[in-house]
């Protein structure tokens, strides 16, 4: 039984420009504590997916097909009311900044309590302040800060961004969600501390049995947590597998040259192989295969018609090569 | 309180007393400047530009006019400092006796109009926020557009026209119905014999200049039907003076209300299920709001200018039309001292911001 | 729309498309860029219009006044007038704004049976006058004093800190009345008070350009290259110093108007028989509010100059994208 099953998704920004299509025909499930790391630059609707199954979008996007079956419920249609309720405990997402995502006026332990009561209250439980405290308490523990205490008062901007992202991270275990959807949360960290909060999440993913969308563009750092691995490219799904699958033997050409691209220091004088081309215009984006513009393995039908996805076993690629 | 929060507090006090001292030197560079010469200089003091030159020697005698200037600066702060501004020409008593019963009527008005002004400016500025881009925030851009190219004047003729003469609802002029009494002023204080000596004197002061504007003294004194016609006559004056200023505080809430909604703790705020009036006007607009405590300040030097105009117009004897009068009489000594006094309360009325602001923000008082 | 809708509207926090700006790329200067972008959008162009009428007016009547004066022929001031602004003519006192006599009582005559009109077009050119020249020297003194200050730094810096401090503690109106009353309350005084009350925020202004510009790149480099400070200051920092002060400057000319009509008000400046826009307003106090022409409308003069120069600063501000003030 999937947490959350996306089926078919398109969702659409209007802009000045003109529509935006920022996820196109998007379809994958993440099961219960598994891990699927979403992989893909700027631009290629990874964040909009996020935002899109918590019912975060901003005003002027809208969803404009498929479905979004989140813990058995349908996001898309939800009324506003049915959707505050879902947010925080069936699914729970951290951002990337860490410098902007707590309120810079309040407490930390304010915060954290806050995210404990409004937990009680969608379901339906008492809020007691001292048993609140004490859960606080544990969760910071759990993420691995010495002295909770300490830091519970304090404020946010006395906290480093390690810090803050390990109080972000206990804020959703307060909340006890099925599924974690993490934005970038160690983009902005330095490579050690960014190490640490991975293997943080990993552990928690398997202690609390919670699942995870890891939203990246990193795909070694994608590779590290996730069980499985989606390569998404301007909205769409390009390529789906076990993580091991994907990285080792990569399907779709932008996999391939994602992977090729990381630069192995290994080697002095190991060439760097950037991807050629630049990201697609997604107000137009090209026709036929997304993905042809920069595609080595380029052939006539990919100019004309959009790929389907074929796949079997749980891999799924889009491409022209496969079918 | 932390030491931090403490050293705060005493370095931004501290910047106030420097600020005015510069403020003073300022202000007399500049009268040294226009005067250079011991005879200007007792032209000025002599409160009316045809003196005979033997009442000028005297003045220059009395004054010691002829020192050497750093003699006379320091002078001049200690005079100031002892609440010494002169001796008005016109009303024959010291200066501070003057503006001491003026001030705090026109400070009542200043604070009213700021008030009325922050709360406009609010309203108009989330408004807007909330409705980037359509309709409503264009109206708003241009009410405010045009309420702050306004010139006060005119903005007070207008309301005086409008809703005092043609629709009759409130008074046009005036600090309140001449027919009613005024209320008595406070007088003996129970518990002032526990204070100090000295300290006494400057507390009774301080008293009786903060109970003695309209609305506070009828309140003190439990003359309703007093008070009731202060207010009357209070509305049309403060909301003239927060209608010429609520643009700026309109502007910057809109900017900060619209940055503070896109911030990441918004949708974390969102993920934990408050509802979206409990984020954006309690998250969001709390720290909306503190860039607007800095701009309090601002305002209340925009609004005391403001002040002069609205009670020659409203006809509201505070300190604004006493500076009329002296304008008109060339009564120097009183501008000047109006002028340091305006400085003092527009230094006082920062120094209450950053402090305010301290409060509000922890990341400035908390390094 | 209802009052219900707007509350409702006001409490759904429901933004809109954001109607982006579409500016050229490249180096925003040149006031070419400026024109063709503020011509496109019509409010600011029928502000620019009326800007440009003003100040073409006042350099026309200005010259006029100025030659009449100079030699003599003081008719020449009101020579392109309706009416004499400032001949006496009782029969026509106190009469209300009409259509007779076009253009002549459009705007109602005061006491003395002067046109509105008139004397409104014979003191343009003072405001324009001391709209722009206040605010140019503002901006060369406020230049001088800010760059130096903030290139050079060290206790230059900390004494014009000092010094704008204490300017900008005190709020305009006050201060410029203080001066000009001292100064002996004529239309020379009020420039000269005015001036001195202008430059400092320039000068904090340029100084701030000036520091963040001094550990920029291109003037590491020119150092480096043993360029000496006064080239490089006045090649590197007052070319790039000046784009955002532009935008600001066409919306101060709008502040001194204001100030100066205010002070006008209360009686310092021209004085009468001469027109002031703000002198004409409380000239009428007395007669309010049965000849509410004669206080209003100088009132709703001053306040579209202002509007139009205020939305051209706001609209170049938006363009140069860092605004300097709310």
């Amino acid at each position: 039984m999937s947490v959350l099953k996306v089926k078919d998704l398109v969702v659409e920004y209007s802009t000045v420009y003109g529509v935006l299509r920022a996820i196109n025909h998007l379809s994958f499930e993440v099961g219960e504590a598994e891990s699927v790391g979403v992989v893909g630059e700027s631009g290629s609707g990874k964040s909009t997916l996020g935002l899109s199954v918590v019912r975060l979008l901003p005003p002027n996007a809208r969803y404009a097909g498929g479905s979004i079956i989140l813990d058995g419920q349908e996001v898309t249609r939800m009324s506003n009311s049915e959707a505050r309720r879902i947010r925080g405990t069936t699914a729970f997402m951290i951002f990337q900044d860490p410098l902007n995502s707590l309120n810079p006026v309040k407490k930390v332990s304010t915060q954290l309590l806050e995210a404990v009561e409004m937990r009680c209250k969608k379901l339906g439980e008492t809020y007691d302040v001292e048993k609140a405290t004490r859960e606080v308490v544990e969760k910071i523990r759990a993420v691995r800060i010495p002295d909770p205490e300490l830091i519970l008062e304090r404020y946010p901007h006395q906290l480093s961004g390690g810090q803050i992202q390990r109080v972000i991270i206990a804020m959703a275990l307060l909340m006890r969600p099925k599924l974690l959807i993490a934005d970038e949360p160690t983009s902005a960290l330095d490579v050690t501390i960014q190490a640490q909060v991975l293997k943080l999440m990993n552990d928690l993913k398997k202690e609390y049995g919670m699942s995870i969308m890891f939203i990246t563009h990193d795909i070694s750092v994608a590779y590290n947590i996730s069980d499985r691995i989606m390569v998404m490219y301007a909205g769409e799904l390009v390529e789906l597998g076990s993580a091991d699958g994907v990285i080792r033997s990569p399907m779709h050409p932008y996999a391939k040259a994602l992977i090729a691209s990381i630069p192995r220091g290994v080697m002095r004088d190991a060439p760097l192989e950037p991807i050629r081309g630049s990201p697609p215009n997604m107000i137009h984006p090209p026709s036929g295969c997304r993905f042809h513009p920069r595609c080595p393995f380029v052939m006539d039908v990919c100019r004309r018609e959009e790929p389907r996805e074929v796949g079997q076993d749980g891999r799924v690629v889009r491409c022209y090569l496969y079918g | 309180m932390q030491i931090s929060t403490l050293i705060y507090l005493v370095r931004r006090v501290i910047n106030a007393v420097v600020t005015l001292l510069l403020l003073i030197f300022l202000i007399f560079v500049l009268v040294h400047t226009i005067a250079p010469t011991p005879v200007a200089l007792a032209r000025i003091y002599c409160g009316s530009p045809h003196c005979p030159p033997a009442e000028l020697q005297v003045i220059i005698q009395q004054y010691g006019l002829s020192l050497p200037l750093p003699v006379q600066f320091a002078h001049y702060v200690v005079n100031i400092f002892h609440g010494n501004f002169g001796t008005d020409t016109l009303y024959k008593v010291p200066e501070l006796q003057v503006i001491g019963e003026l001030l705090p009527i026109t400070l009542e008005l200043v604070i009213t109009g700021l008030i009325f002004a922050v709360i406009i400016g609010l309203f108009t500025g989330s408004l807007a926020a909330a409705n980037r881009n359509n309709p409503v925030d264009y109206t708003v851009k241009a009410v405010y557009l045009v309420t702050w190219s306004a010139p006060v004047f005119l903005v007070g003729f207008i309301l005086q026209l409008f809703l005092a003469y043609e629709l009759k609802l409130l008074p046009p002029s005036g600090l309140a119905n001449p027919t009613l009494g005024n209320p008595s002023p406070v007088t003996g204080y129970p518990y002032l014999s526990v204070v100090p000596q000295p300290l006494q004197g400057w507390l009774s002061g301080l008293v009786r200049a903060i109970t003695s504007p309209p609305l506070i003294a009828a309140a003190v004194d439990g003359d309703w039907r007093f008070f009731v016609s202060a207010v009357h006559h209070l509305v049309l004056p403060a909301l003239a003076i927060a209608i010429t200023s609520f643009g700026v505080v309109t502007r910057l809430t809109r900017a900060s209300m619209i940055d503070a909604l896109d911030r990441d703790y918004v949708k974390l705020s969102f993920m934990k299920g408050l509802s979206k009036n409990r984020v954006v006007y309690g998250t969001a607009f709390r720290n909306a709001v503190i860039p607007i405590i800095t701009l309090i300040a601002l305002l209340f030097g925009f609004s005391t200018a403001g002040a002069v105009v609205i009670e020659d117009i409203f006809q509201y004897h505070g300190m604004g039309y006493f500076t009329v009068q002296a304008i008109y009489n060339l009564d120097y000594i009183a501008i000047l001292a109006i002028t340091i006094i305006v400085g003092i309360s527009v230094i006082a009325a920062n120094l209450v911001a950053d402090l305010l602001y301290g409060w509000a923000d922890p990341r400035v008082r908390l390094e | 729309m209802g009052v219900k809708e707007i509350v409702k509207k006001f409490l759904g926090y429901r933004g809109t498309i954001p109607t982006a700006t579409v500016v050229k790329e490249g180096r925003l200067s040149g006031y070419r860029f400026y024109l063709d972008y503020l011509i496109k959008d019509k409010v600011a162009a029928v502000a620019l219009a009326i800007i440009t009428l003003f100040t073409a007016w006042s350099v026309v009547e200005g010259t006029l006044q100025y030659v009449g004066y100079a030699t003599r022929h003081r008719a020449l001031g009101w020579a392109l007038l309706p009416s004499n602004p400032i001949a006496l003519n009782f029969a026509a006192s106190l009469h209300p704004p009409s259509l007779s006599h076009f253009p002549v009582y459009i705007f109602g005559t005061n006491f003395s049976g002067e046109s509105i009109l008139s004397r409104l077009l014979y003191a343009a050119p003072k405001d324009a006058l001391a709209a722009y020249l206040v605010v140019f020297s503002g901006i060369i003194i406020g230049m001088l004093v800010g760059t130096f200050a903030g290139y050079f730094g060290g206790w230059a810096d900390e004494v014009l800190m000092r010094v704008t401090d204490a300017f900008l503690a005190l709020p305009g109106l006050v201060l410029a009345i203080a001066l000009s009353v001292l100064l002996g309350s004529g239309y020379n005084s009020v420039l000269i008070s005015l001036i001195l009350i202008w430059w400092p925020t320039y000068a904090r202004f340029f100084r701030a350009q000036a520091l963040s510009l001094k550990s920029r790149g291109f003037v590491e480099a020119s150092k480096l290259s043993g360029q000496n400070s006064l080239m490089i200051i006045l090649r590197h920092i007052f070319p790039n110093s000046v784009d955002p002060v532009i935008a600001y400057a066409a919306l101060d000319f709008g502040n001194v108007i204001l100030t100066y009509s205010t002070l006008a008000f209360l009686g310092i400046g021209i004085q009468p028989p001469y027109p002031e826009w703000g002198s004409m307003s409380s000239n009428g106090l007395p007669y309010f509010p049965q000849n509410w022409w004669w206080s209003i409308i100088p009132g709703l003069v001053i306040m579209t100059v202002v509007v139009c120069f205020t939305l051209i600063g706001d609209r170049m501000q938006d363009l140069i994208g860092g605004r300097l003030t709310y």
